[in-house]
């Protein structure tokens, strides 16, 4: 097949292929199309003419060595040396080479071996049925060996294709995530064609290169073909019927579902070295084995984030729940204190009433703070917080906020260990005096009343450690990652009340000033909370 | 007034519930026991002399549903559950399991001693009393007759078992399963249109005014119940 100028344009054996269908289409190119050594059929003969040389040799060597045999044999029976001839032919060098060895055969015997030797004419005309026989078997034999070898060819071609098909399933199998798997992809295409390939899926509204050969770039008009290729589902780019301007040729990568993304192969290094229908038939096999990976990798992807929602939302469910319980219970008591009032007062001493009053006080205090803080995490998680910057001085938090926790306090001893001369922290006074009073009411609810609390600050390295620790039970160990989350309180027989929020409050407050909060157990037993708060950069010494 | 004598548990995980349920029934002259969780409310119930229990659906160590099933193992004790809005097939299941009466949280104190006097009348009154009265409604089991101000309301075989089933269990709410097995028998258990269909028939034959029953009310979601006194 002659060289053609213009490489971008559909080549014949394409159109040829395409058009043909189910039928095999062979291509014999002048100068095999070499792809590879991989893929390069290391057997076929080189240079056919020298095929039919050696077809010619073989026929002189065997004319030369049937002459002393003459003496033997009858020259009807030297034929059968050039039968073997024009079957060795057959066999090693083709059709074209054997059916040359047959009629060389037929002159060499003809001129050598049949009276008058040395000239063609015969004497005796039953030779001329050895010619016939001769040249038929020849010709039989050469077609029935060249059979054998096309069968062969295919069968090794196949053999290969299917190789090359069961590595890659192999690999997109074995790869997890959607990344690993295009590039699985994109690794068998370079290795199998020995061409550059790139890969690309649908982001939004356009396709994105998701996995390319190195120093593959795509410029405008290749995102254009690949884009067509996508849209329409149908090849396009170099060597094919559309926007064949492009460096590439774009293969759909189309499922039942539809086209999933694009696979780029890049055009022949030179204008005639193109792939052959047989590989352009597996590189369609490689774009539809990825397809299906992609879409079972797309498809588990989706079902993992259809779970990740459905724990969501069994969370917000579960939240919900925890915050209409906790809302509701104040508000029996308030509610059942009031009806008891107004429809039963008759039937209520002084002691009840005060007792139903009291109860229904304390009741409304408790949705009090419950609605406050579920406003203040509204407020943090809204980022509708405002952090004053103000250097504060910790040992004004811990007196502050022991001062409003003077009721809850009562006979508890509590440690105070703040060093005289640790740095100011830079932080709103309000919000950290918050933090300090949660993580308070925290350690008194959770451990028994005359446990001591210790509150102890230190600086360490360029922030400040503010550690409040209570000798209770301590947190469970399975608990401690979590007992930072909205809602969430740690199950106790003792049925601590609160909203489980004070401790997510408290991360917030902390991590606006841009610090944090740790939870841990003493080895003896008890709970310790960290707070960990930055100091601006040092001031240079001196 | 309630007989003074009356103890009554009250389980219920949120102590200020338990302080208010003390308060407002210490007042009418019952005797409250407390548990704050299941297990404690199982152990009381086994020991002490109780004659009714006040029981939360949602305690922290064990569903309120299987704290009924535990106590009806071997316990006619009159159950009084206490549930919130959104926990609906809770009280149905806990219905189904046995328990006497609901009351949805937050409840009036008039409404939670009418209801606890209500259970604690039909525990102490002989269960085959003959002839069941209420308002113009007259329904004599011995003769099988049913009265509607001293005229005799002819009913089909179906309707009478319902309402006789209903007359039993009179100011107790009975849940669209309890009624669906007792009447029509297992395997109707999904056949609601039936119960539907009979109940709009017992009220067009019973009731002076259908729109507004007095006799068979309706129990959202739940059932129905046949109503005692005014």
């Amino acid at each position: 097949m002659p060289a053609r100028p213009d490489p971008n344009h559909q080549s014949a054996v394409d159109r040829l292929t395409r058009a043909s269908g189910p039928i095999d289409v062979h291509v014999v190119s002048g100068q095999p199309a070499t792809i590879r050594a991989g893929a390069e059929r290391s057997w076929l003969p080189h240079r056919p003419w020298s095929r039919y040389l050696n077809s010619l040799l073989l026929i002189v060597v065997v004319t030369v060595a049937g002459q002393p045999l003459r003496l033997f044999l009858s020259p009807t029976n030297v034929v059968m040396l050039y039968l073997a001839a024009v079957v060795y032919a057959a066999v090693v060098w083709g059709r074209g080479p054997a059916i040359l060895a047959s009629v060389l055969g037929v002159l060499a015997f003809d001129l050598f071996f049949v009276p008058p030797t040395f000239t063609l004419a015969v004497s005796d005309t039953e030779y001329v049925l050895t010619f016939i026989g001769l040249l038929v078997v020849g010709i039989v034999v050469s077609t029935l060996a060249a059979q054998a070898r096309e069968q062969a060819e295919a069968a090794y071609a196949r053999a290969l294709q299917t190789g090359q098909l069961y590595d890659l399933s192999r690999g997109l199998a074995a790869a997890a995530e959607l990344d690993e798997l295009l590039s699985v992809l994109r690794r068998h295409v370079e290795k199998t064609f020995g061409r550059q390939a790139a890969i690309l899926l649908p982001d939004g509204e356009n396709l994105a290169l998701r996995a390319a050969s190195l120093d593959l770039a795509l410029d405008e008009d290749e995102r254009a073909a690949a884009d067509w290729a996508f849209r329409h589902a149908t090849p396009a780019g170099c060597n094919t019927a559309n926007l064949s301007a492009a460096r590439l040729r774009y293969l759909p990568l189309s499922t039942a579902r539809g086209a999933l993304g694009v696979l780029g192969v890049m055009g022949p290094a030179q204008p005639d070295r193109h792939l052959l229908p047989d590989q352009v038939r597996l590189l369609e096999a490689f774009a539809s084995q990825g397809a299906l990976a992609i879409e079972r990798a797309e498809l588990a992807q989706q079902a993992q984030q259809a779970e990740v929602l459905r724990a969501g939302e069994k969370l917000q469910a579960a939240l919900l729940n925890s915050i209409s319980h906790d809302l509701r219970t104040p508000l029996v008591s308030i509610t059942g204190a009031l009806s008891s009032l107004q429809e039963d007062s008759a039937a209520l001493d002084a002691d009840a009433r005060r007792a139903l009053l009291d109860n229904a006080r304390g009741e409304a205090e408790r949705l009090n703070r419950l609605v406050g803080n579920l406003l203040e995490m509204t407020r943090l998680e809204a980022g509708a917080v405002r952090v004053k910057s103000e250097l504060v001085e910790v040992v004004d938090l811990v007196e502050t906020g022991l001062e409003q926790l003077r009721d809850r306090l009562g006979d508890r001893p509590v440690v105070v260990d703040v060093p005289a001369d640790l740095p100011l922290v830079p932080g709103d006074f309000v919000l950290l005096v918050q933090v300090l009073v949660n993580l308070l009411d925290n350690a008194f609810k959770y451990s028994p009343a005359a446990a001591p609390v210790e509150i102890r600050a230190r600086a360490a390295g360029d922030a400040v450690e503010i550690e409040v620790a209570d000798r209770g039970p301590g947190l469970p160990p399975e608990d401690l990652g979590r007992i930072f989350n909205k809602f969430y309180r740690v199950q106790r027989p003792g049925s601590v009340t609160g909203t489980g929020l004070g401790l997510a409050i408290c991360k917030g407050l902390v991590e606006a000033h841009g610090g944090r909060v740790e939870a841990a157990n003493w080895p003896g037993g008890g709970a310790r909370f960290v707070v960990t708060l930055p100091l601006p950069p040092a001031a240079p010494h001196g | 007034m309630a007989d003074p004598s009356l103890r009554v548990l009250v389980v219920d995980d949120e102590s200020a519930i338990r302080r208010y349920l003390r308060t407002a029934l210490g007042a009418h002259g019952y005797r409250v026991l407390e548990a704050a969780d299941a297990q404690t409310a199982l152990a009381s119930a086994a020991v002490e002399r109780l004659d009714l229990i006040i029981l939360d659906l949602g305690l922290p160590d064990l569903d309120g549903v299987e704290v009924t099933r535990r106590l009806r193992e071997w316990t006619t004790l009159p159950i009084l559950v206490l549930s919130v809005r959104g926990q609906e097939a809770d009280k149905i299941a806990a219905l189904d399991a046995g328990a006497d009466d609901y009351l949805t949280k937050p409840f009036g104190a008039g409404e939670l001693l009418a209801r606890l006097r209500a259970v604690a009348r039909r525990a102490s009154s002989a269960p085959d009393e003959p002839v069941f009265t209420q308002g113009d409604l007259t329904v004599d089991l011995a003769r099988r007759l049913v009265l509607v101000a001293g005229r005799e309301v002819a009913l089909t075989p179906t309707e009478y078992d319902l309402l006789r089933f209903l007359v039993t269990h009179a100011g107790k709410a009975l849940t669209h399963l309890q009624l669906l097995r007792q009447v029509w028998g297992p395997g109707y258990e999904q056949e609601q249109h039936l119960l539907r269909v009979n109940i709009s028939n017992l009220r067009r034959k019973l009731e002076p005014d259908v729109a507004r029953p007095r006799y068979i009310q309706t129990e959202p979601g739940v059932g129905y119940r046949l109503r005692t006194g005014p």
